[in-house]
Parts: structure tokens; C-alpha cells; sequence
């Protein structure tokens, strides 16, 4: 008998030792140790057996079954050994295969700067106000110290939107001021971004409709040295770097004196095609807020002084993305939208 | 403006301040110089030659064969064509290599088989005038083998001036008030100028009558014996240097008059004038005039004219008539000089589009007592030329004027807090003094005199003279500072939130790309979305004639962009957030009203026979814009299709978005209306499918936020069942969940729609809708019981849709 068991467990090892998936090792366990397996078998032999040798089958079936699940359980081990050094191995895989794309949309260039911008104003106590892009003439011109058939209109070839001259696209974010100032009380920080329009013909450089930054500042006490004061450090945080900057006579009738506010070409050292080989390049209109546009939005200019900014933004995102025709801002396409 | 450096130097000493320098310190406290460029320096290249001996052409009658020494090496052998070359004349030769204006390069050549090594020069071809019936014989003087910028003495520089940057400074658009700017900045002295009139006789002087208020002033001048020669060297040399062609003495004069001075004058052939005299009066409606360019004009009352008795001879402050011409061996001439009404300049040339010299300048607002030191300047340069002109009467100088000089108290203090210096009082004083200021007082007021040429428009208050003294003193000499204030968080402003949650959502997940378009939109979009008639704000001007309408709605600047996207990309996401103007909604200022709003175009190919229910661009642009809304935390709307639809909306495939009793819809979200894609141009290869929508974001942010929108997560496990709904073909999935959920009464937490089947064995015109139900209580583990019950409610509210419920 004994040899019989001897002979049966090393028929189930060398087919476990055969075998190299998990299927066929279940396959096997269920063979010897199933409900119908040999084992099982065995045991129901038992009752028909003669009492004396009931003990030993009984014994012998248990071993059987304890060495085949021992030897099934080796195997299973060694098997999971073996496919773990297979993964290991990364036998076929390429890591140089380009990587998934994650499908995105995008914001437009414009937009990421703007924000940039806000954010940078916001931190520093500023509002972020909005105006209308069709405005009155006497928010675009007249209140800011522009009378009719003044001449300094002319610098701002506007689209007119009737002909008697009272409504128009706005041809900066200027009239803003006043709308602010005629709502708000001092102290007052502000930013208004926006679009603005000027009558200009398309090229590479040139568009009739483009982005401003304004910015108003009105308290009491507040000096050029202030506005030098702001701008720098705006710009030191937009372009993460010291700028060489210079304030000189700007003409503008709603400032009083009035700059242009210059920094150093950040692309070249000694004049390029971004600076017209100057080496500085324009940044912003700017100055100290003329009494007059005090006046009209009701502001007492014996008491509050205040600076004025407008800059370009479509400029600055050019600068910043190296964008050399500023006619794809306009231009809805998205081989050019979906770059950012 | 061009401005010449040697010219300045006629009026200040620049000795020892080199052209840049000069260029960068104007910049920094005057106005932007935008060019410096040598003048003529091509003159450098051309050598003074002297013209040894003069053979004629034995080929040609009218070509000479000439040897000029040019100093150094050999004698060149040069033929020249024209008719006054001779022997013994110093001449400008264009060496063999050499290049002249207009890229033409000198080279070695054969005339009519005689060799010639170079070219000598007339006025034209070296771009210093225009005659060109001879060569340019030079002065005696000139040094042989010099270069003839040299020998000439031309070392001048231009330098051209930003005119935006003058607008202010009337004074400032001739080289004398320039030259003052400059004495100021390098504390200089100007030279003594005499505009006095020089001697006149005490003839009758010509009758002048001004008939309107629109002209300050109006002096006459008359001129007898001038000849119209051609101007010296100096003079035309100057003229060249700031860009104007020299004419003859006449012109010439006039305009080295209005660009040393700034002030525009105009001579007139007394011949040809009425006997009656002059009258400057306002035109006739109607009243019709040839300018000296041929331009015929009709007038308008605003309208200033010079007239001779009661004919037009010129636009008054823009350009003469046709008849004003001087005519040749006239005898006679009339100088006026005179002070227009700058606004009525200003006017009539932007009206006709005659932008001249003269109406730029007056535009400016020109001091009136200028007028007669023109006058004298005039009359001075032209006796210093032509020695025997004669001045037979004094000046008639007539109209209604007065000197704009006045004084301005100016508080040093003031100075000192708007530019945030603490400037001494002396020296704030002593920086008006040398902008030749009258200064007076102490103790921090100052009494300031303006004169009359700051006084027009520039000099008017108090900051204008902290300008002034901040200019001098450098702008860059000013002490930075930054705003102190207390600190506070930042002004929250809903719109900028919303509209950025808006784009983040959009651009992330949602894919979608952000585009910005005009605010133009074109006539024939507009008639293709069905919006021609409605009305728009229009331009007047517009840069294109087609697109003078100013869009009313964000969407149809997107629908315009799909075709072009379509050939690239086979799906195609846009947004677009901007302003939209509606001028039938207007208030009493005359402003339009603007309405804010999002709007969305989905194009992809069209989906196949396989796709599933929801495997279309509206349902897709659906789920975007419901999530969106969610994201937003804005109370979910009621969709219905029960709206006044645009035209650009699939009559049947559309849905409006409702918030509480809102009449129109907040939102509308369509399939494009199928005519429109095709006249898209989506057709063919570019057929797709297309939803939009558009979200008014006025509407949005009028919304009352919605609650948190968390909720607990559940204790009890929930149930979930399939169940689908045999229903008729029209019935409305929106119906059917409404059942499903009744019928929970409660306890259905989620309902999803997973399969949508038309199919031949249903019978026809049935569809079946088969959904997720999860039933879910709160309070108890939901037993079978729960769900039998559940399904019972569902199968009776089914079946009195018309349906059938199988349970799946
Ligand atoms: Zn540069």
C-alpha cells in the first residue's frame, strides 16, 4: 500500500513540477484533492475496507493529500518567482515610444497675460474694472480733457459710430478714469483692462483692435515718484528681473505733465529689430491725472492728486511668447490657439 | 518734423554738444526726437573735380569728353552731356564705384566709344533740387579732391521730431523756438535775432477788412521789384536738410520763414489782386473753390476764406486758390501773415483731407503777436538776398486779436508734492528763468510770466509749470517711491470670477480653445445667421465696408471661424467670451446696451450609423454646458424647448435654459440650424455636426448662488436596478425620468439613461430607453419589497404615458 502512495504522490509531483500556469495547478489540486479526486477516493474506499487496515488508508489518503497541496504550493511559488523576474525583465517594452497625449483645451495668449497682469495689480491693493467698448465721445474725449476740434484727437484715428460725433469705439481704456472716478470716492486704486480700437490698416505689427491696461490711482499725496515707484515694481515682477526703465515728456491732455515711460530693450544689448535699434522700447503713456479729469468726475484736485497709466497688452504677449504677427491674436485659428 | 542741426546753431551755440547727445537730452525733457541721420551722406562719396580741359565728342554733337583732376592719381577722362560744362569749373564727380540716390551705381563705360571713368553731377542727380539742364558747377573755393559734403561745408544733421510729441508746443514747430528749449536745457544763451520790419515807405498800404471772428489777425505786406531767383547755397541747403525742395528766392523764403519761426505765410501776385483789397470772411453754403492743387472743393460756412474783393483766392490757414499762383515778371507781391481761429483750421482741412504745413501749424494755436515778427523776418531775409526789393507802404495789420501773455501764481510747495522732490524754491525759480519765464516773489509763491508764445494753449495752469520745471529738472532725478495704503484683501469682482471659472472649465476637461474675434461682424454672416435686419450699431468709418456693423451677439463671430478650422482639424472646440451691443435697447445718453455673454461652437464629423444616443455634438456640448453650470454653483436651469429660437438654431433640435420666471431664455443650446452649416461652408468633405450655444453672463451673475452641493455620503447601501421603457417614438426622455423618479418617491439617487434602441422588432414608431436606476433610502437598507413596489409605480406611470416597462 505504502509503495502505492509513494507511487501515486510522485505521478502528482512530477505533473505539478510539469506544470507552469495557475489554471493547470488548480487543475491538478482539483484532481487529487476535489470531490472527485484520488484522495477523496481513497477515503471512500474506507467503509469498504476491513477494519485493520481502515486506520492506514486513512493515514496514508491525509499524507498524500498534505504532500500534493506542499508540493502544489512549491510550485505555485516558484511560478509566481518566475513571472515576477519576467516583469521584471520588461522584456518588448520601449520607454523612448512617445508618451500618451492628455487632450486639453486652451486659453488664448491674450487671456494668460491679462491675468497675469490682474493678479500682479490685485496683490498690490488694485480693483480690476471693466468699461464699454462702445462709448460716449465724452468719456473717450471730451471729460478727459480733449475738447472738440482739439487737436491731439486726430493721434487717436477712432472708429466712429455716428455722425454726429457722440458715440464711438473706445480708442483706449482711458475713459474708464472718468467712469471710475464719477462712481468711486478716493482712495482709489484701480486696473482696467480691456479692448480698445484704433482706425489703422492690418499688417504684422498693426491691428485696429488690440488689448490696454489703464491704471488710476488717486489719493491725497501721491507724486511722479510713485508712479515710477508702481510701474517698476511691476514690471520687476512680470519679467522676474530688473529693468532699466526712463521717464521722459509725453503729451497726453488728460495728464498733467504728462511721460512716456521707456524700458531697455530686454532683448538686446546694443539695438535690434524689437527696439528699432534704440534700445529702449515704449511701455506705456502715462502722468500725473490733470485737474480737469479730476474736476469731471467730481474729485476736489486742490486736495487729491493722482497717476494714470495705459499700456498695450498684446505687445507684452508677443514679447512674451515670441509671437512675430500680432494679426493671429484676431484670427480665431486654432493651429495657432492651441500652441498655449 | 525734421529740424537741422546747423540751423539750430544759427540761434544757440551747440559747440561741444555732439548731435546724439543733443537727440537724447531733447528726448529726455522736450519731445521725442524718432531719427538722427548725417544729411547728404552720399556727399560724402562724391569728390570736387576740377575740370581741366573740355574737348567735344567726335561721335556726337552733344557730348563733350572731359579731363577732371580729382586730386588724387591720374586725371579722369569723363564724358558728360551736359550743355554749360566747361574748362576751369570746379565740379561734383561720381567717381567709378560710387553709388547715388535711387541705387544708381557709377561704373566704367563706353559713349559712343569713348571711354569715361565717372560722372558729373547735376543739383537732381545728387537729390539736392531739381534742376537739371546743367551739372552742378560748384564754388571757387571749393578744395580739388575733397569730398563735396566737405568742401560745402554740410556736415549737418537731421533730425526728426515726433509731431504727436509737439501737438502742445506751437512753439516748438520752428527751429527758433526749438533752439530756445535747447538754451534752456544747457543753460545757453539764444543769439540775438532782429524780426523788426526793415525800412517801408509811406505809400497807401493795401486795404484788408476782416469779416469774421474766426480771424484774429491778418496783416498784409506789400513787395515790389522781387525777382524770383534761384536761393543761395546756405539757404538751400538748410531747406534741403528739413526735407523741402528748394524753388526760387520767393518760396524759398516763405517757407525758411514758417520753419524757422513756425509761422505759416503766404505770398500772393498783387497783380492779380482786386484793387479793392482783401476781405477774410466765412464762406457761402455752397460756394465752390480750386485750391492751388487742382482739388475743387465745396465750401461750408465753417469755412474761412481770403478773398480778393469778394472772390475766394485761398483756404483760409490750409492752401491758396488756383488763382493766387504768382505769375511770372509780376512786380508786385502781397505777403500775408496772419492768426487763424485754430479749431476752423483744423476743421476745413480734416473736412476736404488737405493736411498742409501751414494748417498743422495753425491748428496748434499760433501766438497772434508772432504774425508780425514773421512779417519782419520776411521782409529782412528777402532785402538781405535781393538788395533792391522795396517795401513801398507799412504793413496794413488789421483784426480783432489780444496778447495771450498772463501770469500764474505757482506754489513751490505744489511742485514739490506732485513730483515728489524736495526742490528748493531758488531752484525751481531759477529752472523757469532759463525757459525764459518772468519769475517773481518769494516765500514760495512764485509770480509767474508766461509769455505770449507758451501762453496760446500750452501755459494755462499751475501743473503746466510742474511740468516744466520737472522736465528741466530730469524726470529721471525723481525719487522712486511706492503707495503706502492699509492693507485689505482685494476688491472681489464677481464678473472676473465668473468669467474666469468660465475659461478654466472650458480649456481644461471640456477641451475647448479660447478665441478672440473683431467686434465687427460681416453684412453677409449676418444675413446668413438671419440677423440683417436687426439693428446694429454701425460704423461711420469703417475699415472695411462690408464689416461696419458692431456684433449684437458673441456666436455668429465663432460660426465663422468653423469652416477654416474644419479643414484642419476634425473636431473643432471654440469659445469665445466678449461684448455685444444692442442700440434699440439704448438709455437717454445715447449709450447702447451691452450685454456680456459665452458662446460655444462644437463641430466634429457627423456621427455614424453605430454611434451611440449620446455620440453627437449637441449632446456632448449639452453635458459641457450643464457641467459648466455646476462648476459655475449657479442654480441648475429648467431646459425647455419652448422658446423664440434664433435663426441659427435647428428649428426642432434646440433648447432654451430657464431660471425661476425668466421669459427669455438665459441660454440657448441648438444643433446648428442645417441651411446655415452648408452656407458655411461645413458641406461636402466639412460636413459636420455642430451644436452652439449661447450663455448670457449678465444672467448668470444675477443668479442667486446655489447651495454647497454636498451631500452625506450614504450609511445604507443602495439598490441598483435597470429597468427600460418601451415608449413612443415622440415621447421625451425628460418625461421618463421625471416618471422614474415619482415613482421613487425619494429614493432614486441617480437615474442614467445607458441605452437607446430603435429597432424593427419594437414595432413601429416605438423606441426603448433603458436606464441605471439606483434606489437608495437614507434611513434602512432597501429590501425587495422596496423595489417591487418601486417598479409597480413605474410600470403604471409608463403605461399611462402609452409605454411599457420592461424590466431588464
Ligand atoms: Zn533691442
Amino acid at each position: 500500500m505504502q509503495d502505492d502512495y509513494q507511487k501515486t504522490l510522485e505521478e502528482a509531483q512530477t505533473k505539478i513540477g510539469a506544470c507552469a500556469d495557475a489554471t493547470g495547478l488548480k487543475a491538478i489540486e482539483r484532481e487529487y484533492t476535489g470531490k472527485d479526486g484520488v484522495v477523496q477516493a481513497l477515503l471512500a474506499s474506507i467503509p469498504s475496507l476491513p477494519p485493520e487496515e481502515r486506520r492506514g488508508v486513512g493515514q496514508g489518503a491525509n499524507q498524500l493529500k498534505q504532500a500534493v497541496l506542499e508540493a502544489l504550493a512549491g510550485r505555485e511559488s516558484e511560478l509566481a518567482q518566475v513571472s515576477l523576474a519576467a516583469e521584471r525583465k520588461g522584456e518588448g517594452y520601449d520607454p523612448t515610444l512617445p508618451p500618451a497625449a492628455v487632450q486639453r483645451g486652451s486659453l488664448h495668449p491674450v487671456t494668460m497675460v491679462m491675468r497675469e497682469v490682474e493678479d500682479l495689480f490685485q496683490s498690490m491693493g488694485y480693483s480690476v474694472l471693466d468699461g464699454p467698448e462702445v462709448e460716449l465721445d465724452y468719456y473717450n474725449f471730451e471729460a478727459l480733457n480733449f475738447p472738440p476740434d482739439h487737436p491731439a484727437r486726430e493721434e487717436y484715428d477712432t472708429f466712429w459710430c455716428d455722425r454726429e460725433g457722440k458715440l464711438l469705439l473706445r480708442t483706449h481704456t482711458s475713459p474708464v478714469q472718468i467712469r471710475t472716478l464719477e462712481r468711486l470716492k478716493p482712495p482709489i486704486r484701480a486696473i482696467v483692462p480691456g479692448r480698445v480700437f484704433r482706425h489703422e490698416e492690418l499688417d504684422a505689427s498693426h491691428e485696429h483692435t488690440f488689448h490696454q491696461v489703464e491704471g488710476l490711482v488717486v489719493d491725497e499725496g501721491v507724486t511722479v515718484g510713485h508712479l515710477t515707484g508702481t510701474l517698476k515694481s511691476f514690471l520687476r515682477e512680470l519679467f522676474q528681473r530688473d529693468l532699466d526703465v526712463r521717464l521722459r515728456p509725453g503729451y497726453f491732455p488728460f495728464v498733467e505733465p504728462g511721460f512716456e515711460f521707456d524700458i531697455r530693450c530686454p532683448f538686446c544689448e546694443d539695438g535690434c529689430r524689437v527696439c528699432s535699434k534704440t534700445t529702449w522700447v515704449e511701455f506705456c503713456g502715462c502722468g500725473m491725472v490733470h485737474p480737469n479729469v479730476l474736476r469731471a468726475g467730481d474729485v476736489d484736485p486742490e486736495k487729491y492728486t493722482g497717476f494714470a497709466f495705459g499700456f498695450g497688452l498684446d505687445r507684452l504677449v508677443m514679447l512674451r511668447y515670441g509671437i512675430d504677427d500680432i494679426r493671429h491674436f484676431m484670427g480665431g485659428d486654432l493651429r495657432f490657439l492651441e500652441q498655449f | 518734423m525734421y529740424v537741422s542741426y546747423r540751423w539750430l546753431s544759427r540761434h544757440v551755440d551747440l559747440t561741444g554738444i555732439a548731435p546724439e547727445q543733443l537727440a537724447e537730452d531733447l528726448t529726455l525733457s522736450t519731445a521725442e526726437v524718432e531719427g538722427l541721420e548725417p544729411f547728404a551722406a552720399h556727399l560724402s562719396d562724391v569728390t570736387v573735380g576740377l575740370v581741366t580741359e573740355r574737348k567735344q565728342h567726335e561721335g556726337a554733337d552733344k557730348l563733350s569728353v572731359c579731363t577732371v583732376d580729382v586730386g588724387a592719381g591720374e586725371p579722369l577722362q569723363i564724358v558728360c552731356g551736359a550743355p554749360n560744362v566747361d574748362s576751369g569749373q570746379k565740379v561734383a564727380v561720381a567717381t567709378v564705384g560710387t553709388v547715388l540716390p535711387g541705387d544708381f551705381k557709377i561704373k566704367k563705360s563706353k559713349i559712343r566709344g569713348v571711354e569715361s571713368r565717372g560722372m558729373i553731377c547735376s543739383v537732381r542727380e545728387l537729390d539736392l533740387g531739381d534742376e537739371h539742364d546743367g551739372i552742378w558747377v560748384l564754388p571757387e573755393g571749393c578744395e580739388v579732391g575733397s569730398p563735396v559734403r566737405e568742401a560745402l561745408g554740410l556736415d549737418d544733421w537731421v533730425i526728426e521730431i515726433d509731431n504727436k510729441s509737439l501737438t502742445h508746443r506751437p512753439d516748438l514747430w520752428g527751429h527758433r523756438g526749438l533752439a530756445g528749449e535747447i538754451a534752456a536745457i544747457y543753460e545757453r544763451e539764444l543769439k540775438p535775432f532782429d524780426c523788426s520790419l526793415p525800412n517801408v515807405g509811406g505809400g497807401t498800404s493795401y486795404p484788408l477788412r476782416v469779416d469774421s471772428p474766426d480771424c484774429p489777425r491778418y496783416i498784409g505786406l506789400t513787395i515790389e521789384g522781387a525777382q524770383p531767383l534761384a536761393s543761395p547755397d546756405w539757404l538751400r541747403f538748410l531747406l534741403l536738410a528739413v526735407g523741402q525742395r528748394p524753388i526760387d528766392q520767393l518760396v524759398d523764403v516763405s517757407n525758411f520763414v514758417m520753419l524757422d519761426l513756425g509761422q505759416p505765410n503766404h505770398t500772393f501776385d498783387l497783380e492779380r489782386l482786386s484793387p479793392e483789397g482783401i476781405t477774410v470772411r466765412n464762406a457761402r453754403a455752397g460756394e465752390k473753390m480750386t485750391t492751388l492743387d487742382g482739388g475743387e472743393h465745396e465750401l461750408i460756412p465753417a469755412d474761412l476764406l481770403i478773398c480778393s474783393a469778394d472772390e475766394p483766392v485761398a483756404l483760409a490757414g490750409v492752401m491758396g486758390g488756383e488763382g493766387s499762383k504768382v505769375a511770372e515778371g509780376t512786380q508786385s507781391l502781397l505777403l500775408e501773415v496772419a492768426n487763424f481761429a485754430p479749431a476752423v483750421v483744423r476743421r476745413t482741412a480734416m473736412r476736404l483731407g488737405l493736411r498742409t504745413d501751414a494748417s498743422a501749424r495753425f491748428e496748434k494755436s499760433l501766438d497772434p503777436n508772432l504774425a508780425m515778427s514773421a512779417a519782419g523776418h520776411f521782409a529782412r531775409t528777402l532785402v538781405g538776398l535781393q538788395p533792391d526789393v522795396r517795401f513801398p507802404a507799412p504793413p496794413s495789420d488789421v483784426g480783432d486779436w489780444h496778447d495771450p501773455a498772463h501770469t500764474i501764481t505757482l506754489s513751490c510747495d505744489r511742485v514739490r508734492s506732485v513730483l515728489g522732490t524736495d526742490l528748493a524754491d531758488g531752484e525751481i525759480a531759477k529752472i523757469l528763468t532759463r525757459l525764459r519765464f518772468d519769475v517773481e516773489g518769494e516765500g514760495g509763491a512764485l509770480r509767474v510770466g508766461i509769455p505770449a508764445a507758451r501762453a496760446t494753449k500750452d501755459i494755462g495752469i499751475e501743473q503746466d509749470l510742474i511740468e516744466e520745471v520737472g522736465r528741466i529738472h530730469r524726470y529721471a532725478n525723481l525719487p522712486e517711491r511706492l503707495l503706502r495704503a492699509d492693507v485689505k484683501p482685494p476688491p472681489h469682482v464677481p464678473r472676473r470670477v465668473i468669467v474666469r471659472k468660465i475659461q478654466d472649465r472650458l480649456a481644461g476637461a471640456a477641451r475647448f480653445h479660447e478665441v478672440l474675434s473683431y467686434s465687427f461682424v460681416d453684412d453677409e454672416l449676418l444675413a446668413k445667421v438671419g440677423q440683417a435686419e436687426a439693428p446694429h450699431v454701425q460704423l461711420v468709418n469703417p475699415v472695411i465696408e462690408s464689416q461696419s456693423r458692431i456684433r449684437r451677439d458673441v456666436l455668429p463671430s465663432l460660426l465663422a471661424r468653423l469652416e477654416n478650422n474644419r479643414r484642419h482639424r476634425e473636431d473643432v472646440r471654440l469659445f469665445e467670451i466678449g461684448k455685444g451691443y444692442r442700440p434699440e435697447n439704448g438709455n437717454e445718453r445715447g449709450e447702447p446696451d451691452q450685454v456680456h455673454s459665452l458662446a460655444l461652437a462644437w463641430a466634429a464629423p457627423r456621427p455614424g450609423k453605430k454611434a451611440r444616443f449620446d455620440e453627437n455634438a449637441f449632446s456632448r456640448l449639452y453635458g459641457v454646458v450643464d457641467d459648466l453650470f455646476g462648476y459655475l454653483g449657479v442654480a441648475r436651469p429648467c431646459w425647455g424647448a419652448d422658446l423664440d429660437a434664433p435663426a441659427w438654431a435647428h428649428p426642432a433640435r434646440r433648447l432654451g435654459a430657464f431660471w425661476g420666471t425668466d421669459e427669455a431664455p438665459g441660454a440657448v443650446l441648438a444643433e446648428l440650424e442645417p441651411g446655415l452649416a452648408r452656407a458655411l461652408g461645413l458641406e461636402g468633405e466639412l460636413a459636420s455636426d455642430v451644436a452652439v450655444c449661447e450663455i448670457s453672463i449678465d444672467r448668470l451673475l444675477a443668479l442667486e448662488p446655489r447651495g454647497s452641493g454636498y451631500v452625506p455620503i450614504p450609511r445604507y447601501p443602495g439598490v441598483k436596478v435597470d429597468v427600460a421603457l418601451l415608449v413612443g417614438a415622440d415621447a421625451q426622455a425628460a418625461q421618463l425620468v421625471d416618471a422614474i423618479e415619482k415613482a421613487g418617491k425619494g429614493a432614486v439617487s441617480g437615474v442614467e439613461l445607458f441605452d437607446l434602441y430603435r429597432g424593427e422588432n419594437l414595432g413601429a414608431g416605438k423606441k426603448s430607453l433603458a436606464y441605471h436606476v439606483l434606489l437608495q433610502s437614507p434611513n434602512k437598507t432597501l429590501s425587495d419589497k422596496d423595489v417591487a413596489k418601486f417598479l409597480g409605480r413605474l410600470e403604471r406611470a409608463v403605461t399611462d404615458l402609452g409605454g411599457e416597462l420592461r424590466k431588464g
